[in-house]
Protein backbone atom coordinates (compact mmCIF):
# COMPACT_ATOMS: atom_id res chain seq x y z
CA UNK A 1 0.00 0.00 0.00
CA UNK A 2 2.01 2.87 -1.10
CA UNK A 3 -0.28 4.79 -1.18
CA UNK A 4 -0.89 5.31 2.49
CA UNK A 5 1.37 7.58 5.01
CA UNK A 6 3.20 5.17 7.61
CA UNK A 7 0.39 6.73 10.27
CA UNK A 8 -2.43 5.33 8.20
CA UNK A 9 -0.44 1.73 7.68
CA UNK A 10 0.28 1.64 11.05
CA UNK A 11 -2.69 2.64 12.49
CA UNK A 12 -5.02 0.16 10.11
CA UNK A 13 -2.12 -2.61 11.62
CA UNK A 14 -3.31 -1.76 14.83
CA UNK A 15 -6.86 -1.58 13.87
CA UNK A 16 -6.29 -5.26 12.49
CA UNK A 17 -4.46 -6.45 15.94
CA UNK A 18 -7.66 -5.24 17.96
CA UNK A 19 -10.32 -7.01 15.63
CA UNK A 20 -8.25 -9.84 16.19
CA UNK A 21 -8.70 -9.54 19.82
CA UNK A 22 -12.25 -8.53 19.76
CA UNK A 23 -12.67 -11.99 17.91
CA UNK A 24 -11.29 -13.57 21.44
CA UNK A 25 -13.20 -11.50 23.13
CA UNK A 26 -11.47 -9.13 24.55
CA UNK A 27 -11.62 -6.67 26.72
CA UNK A 28 -9.63 -2.92 25.61
CA UNK A 29 -7.64 -3.39 28.87
CA UNK A 30 -6.79 -7.46 27.79
CA UNK A 31 -6.31 -6.11 24.45
CA UNK A 32 -3.67 -3.04 25.24
CA UNK A 33 -1.71 -5.73 27.10
CA UNK A 34 -1.92 -8.38 24.85
CA UNK A 35 -0.79 -5.84 21.51
CA UNK A 36 2.38 -4.15 23.75
CA UNK A 37 3.30 -7.51 24.74
CA UNK A 38 2.86 -9.56 21.61
CA UNK A 39 3.10 -6.95 19.33
CA UNK A 40 5.23 -3.86 21.14
CA UNK A 41 2.51 -1.37 20.41
CA UNK A 42 2.12 0.74 23.47
CA UNK A 43 -1.01 0.60 25.08
CA UNK A 44 -1.72 4.40 25.02
CA UNK A 45 -2.02 3.74 21.40
CA UNK A 46 -3.84 0.93 21.58
CA UNK A 47 -6.65 2.77 23.66
CA UNK A 48 -6.62 5.48 21.42
CA UNK A 49 -7.32 3.55 18.59
CA UNK A 50 -9.79 1.46 20.20
CA UNK A 51 -11.56 4.62 21.62
CA UNK A 52 -11.99 5.57 17.95
CA UNK A 53 -13.25 2.25 16.12
CA UNK A 54 -15.31 2.30 19.28
CA UNK A 55 -16.76 6.00 18.12
CA UNK A 56 -16.70 4.97 14.51
CA UNK A 57 -18.81 1.68 15.21
CA UNK A 58 -20.92 2.74 18.44
CA UNK A 59 -23.34 -0.69 17.54
CA UNK A 60 -21.08 -3.18 17.61
CA UNK A 61 -19.03 -2.05 20.47
CA UNK A 62 -22.37 -1.58 22.32
CA UNK A 63 -23.31 -4.90 21.73
CA UNK A 64 -19.97 -6.53 22.13
CA UNK A 65 -19.51 -4.67 25.88
CA UNK A 66 -22.85 -6.38 26.46
CA UNK A 67 -22.05 -9.16 25.35
CA UNK A 68 -19.46 -9.42 27.92
CA UNK A 69 -21.12 -8.14 30.62
CA UNK A 70 -23.16 -10.98 30.51
CA UNK A 71 -20.14 -13.66 29.91
CA UNK A 72 -18.98 -12.15 33.07
CA UNK A 73 -22.34 -13.58 34.59
CA UNK A 74 -22.07 -16.63 32.85
CA UNK A 75 -19.09 -19.21 34.46
CA UNK A 76 -20.80 -22.01 32.66
CA UNK A 77 -22.11 -20.57 29.19
CA UNK A 78 -25.58 -21.25 30.90
CA UNK A 79 -26.50 -17.49 29.64
CA UNK A 80 -25.00 -18.01 26.36
CA UNK A 81 -26.80 -21.19 25.80
CA UNK A 82 -30.20 -20.29 26.71
CA UNK A 83 -29.76 -16.97 24.46
CA UNK A 84 -29.05 -19.67 21.38
CA UNK A 85 -31.67 -22.34 22.30
CA UNK A 86 -33.74 -18.96 22.41
CA UNK A 87 -32.29 -18.23 18.83
CA UNK A 88 -32.89 -21.29 17.83
CA UNK A 89 -36.28 -21.44 18.93
CA UNK A 90 -38.01 -17.96 17.57
CA UNK A 91 -35.94 -18.79 14.22
CA UNK A 92 -38.02 -22.02 13.99
CA UNK A 93 -41.19 -20.77 14.92
CA UNK A 94 -40.81 -18.21 12.05
CA UNK A 95 -40.52 -21.07 9.79
CA UNK A 96 -43.24 -22.86 11.54
CA UNK A 97 -45.79 -20.70 10.92
CA UNK A 98 -45.43 -20.41 7.71
CA UNK A 99 -46.63 -24.11 6.36
CA UNK A 100 -48.18 -25.49 9.69
CA UNK A 101 -51.29 -25.39 11.37
CA UNK A 102 -50.72 -28.10 14.20
CA UNK A 103 -53.09 -27.46 16.95
CA UNK B 1 -57.06 -28.68 -5.62
CA UNK B 2 -57.15 -32.04 -7.94
CA UNK B 3 -54.36 -31.62 -10.20
CA UNK B 4 -54.43 -34.93 -12.08
CA UNK B 5 -54.22 -33.74 -15.05
CA UNK B 6 -51.66 -36.58 -16.31
CA UNK B 7 -54.43 -39.02 -15.70
CA UNK B 8 -57.08 -36.78 -17.01
CA UNK B 9 -56.00 -36.85 -20.36
CA UNK B 10 -56.58 -40.16 -21.89
CA UNK B 11 -59.52 -40.21 -19.36
CA UNK B 12 -60.94 -37.35 -20.94
CA UNK B 13 -61.17 -39.57 -23.60
CA UNK B 14 -62.71 -42.28 -21.70
CA UNK B 15 -65.21 -39.81 -20.24
CA UNK B 16 -66.53 -39.14 -23.57
CA UNK B 17 -66.59 -42.98 -24.23
CA UNK B 18 -67.93 -43.46 -20.86
CA UNK B 19 -71.01 -40.42 -21.35
CA UNK B 20 -72.09 -42.40 -24.59
CA UNK B 21 -72.41 -45.60 -21.94
CA UNK B 22 -74.99 -43.85 -20.32
CA UNK B 23 -76.92 -42.06 -22.90
CA UNK B 24 -76.46 -44.01 -26.19
CA UNK B 25 -76.61 -47.63 -26.05
CA UNK B 26 -75.91 -47.37 -30.18
CA UNK B 27 -72.82 -46.91 -30.02
CA UNK B 28 -72.44 -50.18 -28.92
CA UNK B 29 -72.69 -51.95 -31.93
CA UNK B 30 -70.37 -50.21 -33.78
CA UNK B 31 -67.91 -51.20 -31.01
CA UNK B 32 -68.76 -54.51 -31.21
CA UNK B 33 -69.60 -54.74 -34.59
CA UNK B 34 -65.97 -54.55 -34.95
CA UNK B 35 -65.49 -53.67 -38.01
CA UNK B 36 -62.73 -50.49 -38.61
CA UNK B 37 -62.45 -50.76 -34.64
CA UNK B 38 -61.86 -53.81 -33.83
CA UNK B 39 -57.90 -52.81 -34.51
CA UNK B 40 -58.16 -51.01 -31.38
CA UNK B 41 -58.90 -52.84 -28.41
CA UNK B 42 -60.85 -51.05 -26.32
CA UNK B 43 -60.49 -53.42 -23.36
CA UNK B 44 -57.22 -51.34 -22.72
CA UNK B 45 -58.75 -48.34 -22.38
CA UNK B 46 -60.90 -48.76 -20.08
CA UNK B 47 -58.89 -51.34 -17.95
CA UNK B 48 -58.54 -48.84 -15.20
CA UNK B 49 -61.83 -47.02 -15.70
CA UNK B 50 -64.00 -50.19 -14.73
CA UNK B 51 -66.82 -49.78 -16.87
CA UNK B 52 -69.53 -49.27 -14.76
CA UNK B 53 -68.03 -46.79 -13.00
CA UNK B 54 -69.52 -43.51 -14.60
CA UNK B 55 -67.88 -41.11 -12.07
CA UNK B 56 -65.48 -39.75 -14.77
CA UNK B 57 -63.67 -38.25 -12.06
CA UNK B 58 -62.67 -41.17 -10.76
CA UNK B 59 -58.87 -41.14 -11.59
CA UNK B 60 -58.54 -44.54 -10.39
CA UNK B 61 -55.05 -46.02 -11.59
CA UNK B 62 -55.34 -50.07 -11.95
CA UNK B 63 -53.05 -50.07 -8.63
CA UNK B 64 -55.10 -48.24 -6.86
CA UNK B 65 -57.78 -50.49 -8.34
CA UNK B 66 -56.96 -53.49 -6.83
CA UNK B 67 -57.19 -51.77 -3.18
CA UNK B 68 -60.71 -50.25 -4.51
CA UNK B 69 -61.73 -53.98 -4.66
CA UNK B 70 -60.50 -55.20 -1.73
CA UNK B 71 -62.22 -52.79 0.44
CA UNK B 72 -65.08 -51.39 -1.36
CA UNK B 73 -67.69 -54.24 -0.86
CA UNK B 74 -70.42 -52.52 -2.05
CA UNK B 75 -69.13 -51.89 -4.98
CA UNK B 76 -67.01 -55.12 -5.99
CA UNK B 77 -69.94 -56.58 -7.41
CA UNK B 78 -70.51 -53.73 -9.91
CA UNK B 79 -66.70 -53.19 -10.45
CA UNK B 80 -65.87 -57.22 -11.34
CA UNK B 81 -68.77 -57.42 -13.58
CA UNK B 82 -67.04 -54.94 -16.46
CA UNK B 83 -63.92 -56.04 -15.99
CA UNK B 84 -64.48 -59.36 -17.31
CA UNK B 85 -65.67 -58.01 -20.65
CA UNK B 86 -65.96 -61.62 -22.59
CA UNK B 87 -69.26 -60.19 -23.96
CA UNK B 88 -69.43 -56.69 -24.98
CA UNK B 89 -72.79 -57.08 -25.83
CA UNK B 90 -73.87 -58.24 -22.73
CA UNK B 91 -71.82 -55.73 -20.97
CA UNK B 92 -73.61 -52.70 -22.17
CA UNK B 93 -76.89 -53.79 -21.27
CA UNK B 94 -75.47 -54.47 -17.58
CA UNK B 95 -73.29 -51.56 -17.67
CA UNK B 96 -76.52 -49.41 -17.69
CA UNK B 97 -77.76 -51.20 -14.85
CA UNK B 98 -74.40 -50.95 -12.71
CA UNK B 99 -74.27 -47.59 -13.66
CA UNK B 100 -77.42 -46.86 -12.18
CA UNK B 101 -76.40 -49.44 -8.98
CA UNK B 102 -72.92 -47.22 -8.71
CA UNK B 103 -74.71 -44.37 -8.80
CA UNK B 104 -77.25 -44.99 -6.02
CA UNK B 105 -74.30 -47.41 -3.91
CA UNK B 106 -72.02 -43.93 -3.98
CA UNK B 107 -74.88 -41.81 -3.42
CA UNK B 108 -76.00 -44.56 -0.15
CA UNK B 109 -72.32 -43.88 0.87
CA UNK B 110 -72.12 -40.85 0.67
CA UNK B 111 -75.44 -39.90 2.37
CA UNK B 112 -73.93 -42.51 5.17
CA UNK B 113 -71.13 -40.78 5.68
CA UNK B 114 -72.77 -37.26 5.14
CA UNK B 115 -75.03 -38.12 8.15
CA UNK B 116 -77.33 -35.48 8.09
CA UNK B 117 -77.27 -35.07 4.35
CA UNK B 118 -80.22 -36.88 3.44
CA UNK B 119 -79.91 -35.91 -0.36
CA UNK B 120 -76.70 -35.75 -2.19
CA UNK B 121 -75.87 -31.99 -2.36
CA UNK B 122 -72.91 -31.11 -0.15
CA UNK B 123 -73.77 -29.60 2.98
CA UNK B 124 -72.52 -25.46 3.22
CA UNK B 125 -70.41 -26.50 5.91
CA UNK B 126 -67.84 -28.87 3.58
CA UNK B 127 -66.78 -25.66 2.63
CA UNK B 128 -64.29 -25.65 5.81
CA UNK B 129 -63.39 -28.90 4.76
CA UNK B 130 -62.57 -29.60 1.60
CA UNK B 131 -64.74 -28.04 -0.68
CA UNK B 132 -66.27 -30.29 -2.83
CA UNK B 133 -69.16 -30.04 -5.56
CA UNK B 134 -70.62 -33.64 -5.52
CA UNK B 135 -73.42 -34.08 -7.85
CA UNK B 136 -74.74 -37.54 -8.33
CA UNK B 137 -77.22 -36.95 -11.52
CA UNK B 138 -77.91 -40.53 -12.80
CA UNK B 139 -75.33 -39.99 -15.26
CA UNK B 140 -72.63 -38.93 -12.65
CA UNK B 141 -71.02 -36.52 -15.06
CA UNK B 142 -69.88 -33.95 -12.74
CA UNK B 143 -66.37 -33.83 -11.79
CA UNK B 144 -65.92 -33.94 -8.06
CA UNK B 145 -63.57 -31.09 -6.73
CA UNK B 146 -61.22 -32.04 -3.65
CA UNK B 147 -59.77 -28.88 -2.28
CA UNK B 148 -57.00 -30.47 -0.34
CA UNK B 149 -56.71 -27.78 2.56
CA UNK B 150 -54.02 -27.78 4.77
CA UNK B 151 -56.44 -28.73 7.30
CA UNK B 152 -57.76 -31.43 5.49
CA UNK B 153 -54.13 -32.99 4.39
CA UNK B 154 -53.00 -32.66 7.77
CA UNK B 155 -56.22 -34.66 8.72
CA UNK B 156 -54.84 -37.04 5.69
CA UNK B 157 -51.42 -37.11 6.88
CA UNK B 158 -52.57 -38.34 10.35
CA UNK B 159 -54.74 -40.86 9.37
CA UNK B 160 -51.58 -42.30 6.70
CA UNK B 161 -49.38 -42.33 9.54
CA UNK B 162 -51.57 -43.88 11.76
CA UNK B 163 -51.70 -46.84 9.52
CA UNK B 164 -48.35 -46.51 8.25
CA UNK B 165 -47.48 -45.45 5.07
CA UNK B 166 -47.37 -48.49 3.40
CA UNK B 167 -50.06 -49.81 4.71
CA UNK B 168 -52.36 -46.83 4.52
CA UNK B 169 -55.14 -48.01 2.40
CA UNK B 170 -57.36 -45.40 1.29
CA UNK B 171 -60.62 -46.96 2.57
CA UNK B 172 -59.10 -46.94 6.00
CA UNK B 173 -57.67 -43.53 5.61
CA UNK B 174 -61.37 -42.58 4.77
CA UNK B 175 -62.14 -43.76 7.82
CA UNK B 176 -59.91 -42.76 10.33
CA UNK B 177 -60.53 -39.23 8.53
CA UNK B 178 -64.16 -39.19 9.26
CA UNK B 179 -64.32 -36.35 7.08
CA UNK B 180 -68.30 -36.17 5.41
CA UNK B 181 -67.94 -36.68 1.32
CA UNK B 182 -64.67 -37.95 0.77
CA UNK B 183 -64.09 -40.40 -1.85
CA UNK B 184 -62.15 -43.07 -1.70
CA UNK B 185 -60.93 -42.22 -4.55
CA UNK B 186 -60.08 -38.82 -3.66
CA UNK B 187 -58.26 -40.30 -0.86
CA UNK B 188 -56.44 -42.87 -3.22
CA UNK B 189 -55.14 -40.41 -5.45
CA UNK B 190 -54.45 -38.15 -2.98
CA UNK B 191 -52.64 -40.97 -1.12
CA UNK B 192 -50.66 -41.95 -4.55
CA UNK B 193 -49.14 -38.01 -4.68
CA UNK B 194 -48.57 -38.20 -1.14
CA UNK B 195 -46.42 -41.26 -1.20
CA UNK B 196 -44.37 -39.85 -4.09
CA UNK B 197 -43.91 -36.81 -2.72
CA UNK B 198 -42.29 -38.70 0.43
CA UNK B 199 -40.03 -40.77 -1.10
CA UNK B 200 -38.67 -37.96 -2.89
CA UNK B 201 -38.62 -36.04 0.03
CA UNK B 202 -36.86 -38.67 2.68
CA UNK B 203 -34.41 -39.16 -0.67
CA UNK B 204 -33.08 -35.59 -0.34
CA UNK B 205 -33.17 -35.29 3.17
CA UNK B 206 -31.00 -38.48 3.50
CA UNK B 207 -29.37 -37.30 1.42
CA UNK B 208 -28.70 -34.03 2.99
CA UNK B 209 -28.27 -35.65 6.20
CA UNK B 210 -25.83 -38.31 4.48
CA UNK B 211 -23.81 -35.50 3.20
CA UNK B 212 -23.56 -33.34 6.54
CA UNK B 213 -22.90 -36.74 8.48
CA UNK B 214 -20.11 -37.48 6.17
CA UNK B 215 -18.37 -34.45 7.41
CA UNK B 216 -18.83 -34.58 10.48
CA UNK B 217 -17.01 -38.08 9.66
CA UNK B 218 -13.81 -36.26 7.81
CA UNK B 219 -13.60 -34.03 10.41
CA UNK B 220 -13.76 -36.29 13.36
CA UNK B 221 -11.34 -38.77 12.07
CA UNK B 222 -8.57 -35.80 12.05
CA UNK B 223 -9.38 -35.93 15.74
CA UNK B 224 -7.91 -39.07 15.96
CA UNK B 225 -9.72 -42.38 14.79
CA UNK B 226 -11.79 -42.90 17.71
CA UNK B 227 -14.60 -43.15 15.56
CA UNK B 228 -15.01 -47.11 14.74
CA UNK B 229 -18.55 -47.40 14.52
CA UNK B 230 -18.22 -44.16 12.13
CA UNK B 231 -17.96 -46.13 9.12
CA UNK B 232 -21.76 -47.48 8.86
CA UNK B 233 -22.40 -44.13 8.28
CA UNK B 234 -20.74 -43.31 5.31
CA UNK B 235 -22.30 -46.60 3.68
CA UNK B 236 -25.09 -45.22 1.25
CA UNK B 237 -27.31 -47.34 3.14
CA UNK B 238 -27.91 -44.56 6.23
CA UNK B 239 -28.93 -46.37 9.18
CA UNK B 240 -31.00 -43.24 9.24
CA UNK B 241 -34.71 -43.08 10.46
CA UNK B 242 -36.98 -42.79 8.13
CA UNK B 243 -39.76 -41.78 9.70
CA UNK B 244 -38.15 -38.71 11.64
CA UNK B 245 -35.83 -37.38 9.20
CA UNK B 246 -33.64 -34.37 10.24
CA UNK B 247 -35.87 -31.81 10.70
CA UNK B 248 -33.83 -29.03 9.81
CA UNK B 249 -32.76 -30.26 6.70
CA UNK B 250 -36.34 -29.72 5.71
CA UNK B 251 -35.52 -28.62 1.82
CA UNK B 252 -38.90 -29.37 0.78
CA UNK B 253 -42.06 -28.22 2.76
CA UNK B 254 -44.59 -27.75 0.24
CA UNK B 255 -47.02 -30.47 1.57
CA UNK B 256 -46.62 -29.27 5.30
CA UNK B 257 -45.49 -32.75 6.11
CA UNK B 258 -46.26 -32.81 10.10
CA UNK B 259 -43.93 -34.93 11.56
CA UNK B 260 -40.88 -32.92 10.53
CA UNK B 261 -41.47 -30.30 13.01
CA UNK B 262 -42.45 -32.28 15.50
CA UNK B 263 -39.65 -34.22 15.61
CA UNK B 264 -37.27 -32.26 17.59
CA UNK B 265 -33.58 -32.67 17.77
CA UNK B 266 -32.99 -35.50 19.63
CA UNK B 267 -33.00 -37.54 16.71
CA UNK B 268 -29.54 -36.19 15.23
CA UNK B 269 -27.55 -36.75 18.31
CA UNK B 270 -28.41 -40.08 18.84
CA UNK B 271 -27.04 -41.06 15.57
CA UNK B 272 -23.74 -39.06 16.01
CA UNK B 273 -21.88 -40.43 19.08
CA UNK B 274 -22.73 -40.93 22.13
CA UNK B 275 -20.65 -37.95 22.42
CA UNK B 276 -18.49 -38.39 25.40
CA UNK B 277 -14.71 -39.53 24.91
CA UNK B 278 -12.97 -37.12 23.47
CA UNK B 279 -15.94 -35.60 21.03
CA UNK B 280 -14.81 -32.24 21.37
CA UNK B 281 -17.92 -30.24 20.49
CA UNK B 282 -17.44 -27.24 18.80
CA UNK B 283 -18.15 -24.48 19.98
CA UNK B 284 -21.59 -22.75 17.88
CA UNK B 285 -21.19 -19.52 16.76
CA UNK B 286 -21.95 -17.17 18.99
CA UNK B 287 -24.78 -16.70 18.15
CA UNK B 288 -25.50 -12.84 19.46
CA UNK B 289 -21.71 -12.03 17.86
CA UNK B 290 -23.11 -9.20 15.95
CA UNK B 291 -20.47 -9.53 13.36
CA UNK B 292 -20.08 -12.43 11.43
CA UNK B 293 -16.55 -14.12 11.29
CA UNK B 294 -15.31 -14.71 8.13
CA UNK B 295 -11.86 -15.11 8.35
CA UNK B 296 -9.80 -17.10 11.02
CA UNK B 297 -6.57 -18.11 10.27
CA UNK B 298 -4.87 -19.75 13.00
CA UNK B 299 -7.86 -21.66 14.84
CA UNK B 300 -9.31 -24.07 12.21
CA UNK B 301 -6.25 -26.56 12.18
CA UNK B 302 -5.24 -28.23 15.28
CA UNK B 303 -8.49 -28.45 16.71
CA UNK B 304 -10.67 -30.83 14.52
CA UNK B 305 -13.89 -29.31 15.01
CA UNK B 306 -16.31 -31.79 13.52
CA UNK B 307 -18.93 -29.43 11.75
CA UNK B 308 -21.84 -29.61 13.31
CA UNK B 309 -21.71 -29.62 17.24
CA UNK B 310 -23.17 -32.33 19.07
CA UNK B 311 -24.99 -31.04 21.54
CA UNK B 312 -25.84 -33.07 24.11
CA UNK B 313 -29.13 -31.82 25.19
CA UNK B 314 -32.16 -31.77 23.32
CA UNK B 315 -31.60 -28.50 22.52
CA UNK B 316 -32.61 -27.26 19.18
CA UNK B 317 -29.54 -26.20 18.23
CA UNK B 318 -28.39 -23.81 15.03
CA UNK B 319 -27.49 -26.66 12.57
CA UNK B 320 -29.97 -25.40 10.82
CA UNK B 321 -28.13 -21.98 10.78
CA UNK B 322 -25.19 -24.30 9.75
CA UNK B 323 -26.57 -26.04 7.15
CA UNK B 324 -28.17 -23.14 5.31
CA UNK B 325 -24.20 -22.15 5.05
CA UNK B 326 -22.09 -23.13 2.09
CA UNK B 327 -19.53 -24.88 3.56
CA UNK B 328 -16.74 -23.17 3.16
CA UNK B 329 -18.61 -21.17 5.45
CA UNK B 330 -19.79 -23.69 7.76
CA UNK B 331 -16.41 -24.70 8.40
CA UNK B 332 -15.51 -21.18 9.90
CA UNK B 333 -18.51 -21.39 11.98
CA UNK B 334 -17.02 -23.69 14.68
CA UNK B 335 -13.99 -21.33 14.74
CA UNK B 336 -14.20 -19.80 18.05
CA UNK B 337 -13.21 -23.02 20.23
CA UNK B 338 -9.32 -22.17 19.98
CA UNK B 339 -10.08 -20.17 23.39
CA UNK B 340 -8.31 -23.62 24.75
CA UNK B 341 -11.46 -24.11 26.59
CA UNK B 342 -12.53 -27.71 25.49
CA UNK B 343 -15.44 -28.34 27.79
CA UNK B 344 -15.28 -31.98 28.95
CA UNK B 345 -17.58 -33.88 27.04
CA UNK B 346 -20.92 -34.40 27.90
CA UNK B 347 -21.73 -31.44 29.42
CA UNK B 348 -23.28 -28.35 28.69
CA UNK B 349 -22.63 -26.67 25.48
CA UNK B 350 -19.24 -25.69 24.84
CA UNK B 351 -17.95 -21.70 25.05
CA UNK B 352 -17.64 -19.40 22.49
CA UNK B 353 -13.79 -19.05 22.51
CA UNK B 354 -11.92 -17.21 25.45
CA UNK B 355 -14.47 -16.85 27.58
CA UNK B 356 -12.62 -15.51 30.50
CA UNK B 357 -9.01 -16.26 29.26
CA UNK B 358 -7.87 -16.57 25.83
CA UNK B 359 -4.75 -18.89 25.29
CA UNK B 360 -1.72 -16.75 25.17
CA UNK B 361 -0.72 -18.89 22.38
CA UNK B 362 -3.82 -18.35 20.12
CA UNK B 363 -3.40 -14.92 20.39
CA UNK B 364 -0.08 -14.49 19.76
CA UNK B 365 -0.55 -16.71 16.84
CA UNK B 366 -3.20 -14.42 16.02
CA UNK B 367 -1.24 -11.30 16.33
CA UNK B 368 1.89 -12.48 14.53
CA UNK B 369 -0.34 -13.41 11.98
CA UNK B 370 -1.35 -9.75 11.19
CA UNK B 371 2.16 -8.58 11.56
CA UNK B 372 3.63 -10.80 9.38
CA UNK B 373 0.68 -10.84 6.59
CA UNK B 374 -0.71 -7.23 6.56
CA UNK B 375 -2.61 -7.60 3.66
CA UNK B 376 -4.90 -10.03 5.16
CA UNK B 377 -8.26 -9.16 5.28
CA UNK B 378 -9.66 -7.86 8.65
CA UNK B 379 -11.94 -9.98 10.92
CA UNK B 380 -14.74 -8.37 11.62
CA UNK B 381 -14.50 -5.67 9.24
CA UNK B 382 -15.38 -2.35 11.21
CA UNK B 383 -15.21 1.21 10.49
CA UNK B 384 -11.73 2.43 10.27
CA UNK B 385 -11.92 5.71 12.60
CA UNK B 386 -9.71 8.82 9.95
CA UNK B 387 -6.37 8.41 10.51
CA UNK B 388 -6.49 11.95 11.41
CA UNK B 389 -7.89 11.94 14.09
CA UNK B 390 -6.58 8.89 15.74
CA UNK B 391 -2.93 10.87 14.99
CA UNK B 392 -4.20 14.46 16.72
CA UNK B 393 -5.63 12.09 19.80
CA UNK B 394 -2.10 10.65 20.11
CA UNK B 395 -0.48 13.68 19.76
CA UNK B 396 -2.95 14.66 22.90
CA UNK B 397 -1.58 11.90 24.65
CA UNK B 398 1.87 12.68 24.03
CA UNK B 399 2.54 10.42 21.45
CA UNK B 400 4.02 12.50 18.82
CA UNK B 401 5.08 10.32 16.26
CA UNK B 402 2.95 7.46 14.23
CA UNK B 403 4.26 4.39 13.89
CA UNK B 404 6.43 5.69 17.28
CA UNK B 405 10.05 5.50 16.67
CA UNK B 406 10.17 3.17 19.85
CA UNK B 407 8.52 0.36 19.73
Amino acid sequence: MGSESPSAQYIHMVQHLIEECIVFNMSKEECMEALEKHANIKPVITSTVWNELEKENKEFFDAYSKKREERRFDSDGETSQRQRIRDVVSESTVKNSNDDDKS
Amino acid sequence: MLAVSPLRNPRNEREGEMEAFSIDESEFPDFSGGNLLDSIDFDDLFIGISDGDVLPDLEMDPELLAEFSVSASEESEVKTTPIDKSDDENSSGNQQQEIITLVTAKAEEEAVCGGDETNINPSPKETERGRKSISHSKNGKRKVKVDWTPELHRRFVQAVEHLGVDKAVPSRILELMGIDCLTRHNIASHLQKYRSHRKHLLAREAEAASWSQRRQVYAAASTGGKREHVSPWIAPTMGFPPVTPMPHFRPLHVWGHPSVDQSGMPMWPKHLTPPPHGWHPAPPPPADHPFWLPHHHSHVPTQGMPCFPPHLQPTRFPPPAVAGIPPPAMFKVEQGSVGGQMPPPGQTLPQPPSDIHPSKESVDAAIGDVLSKPWLPLPLGLKPPSVDSVVVELQRQGVPKVPPACG
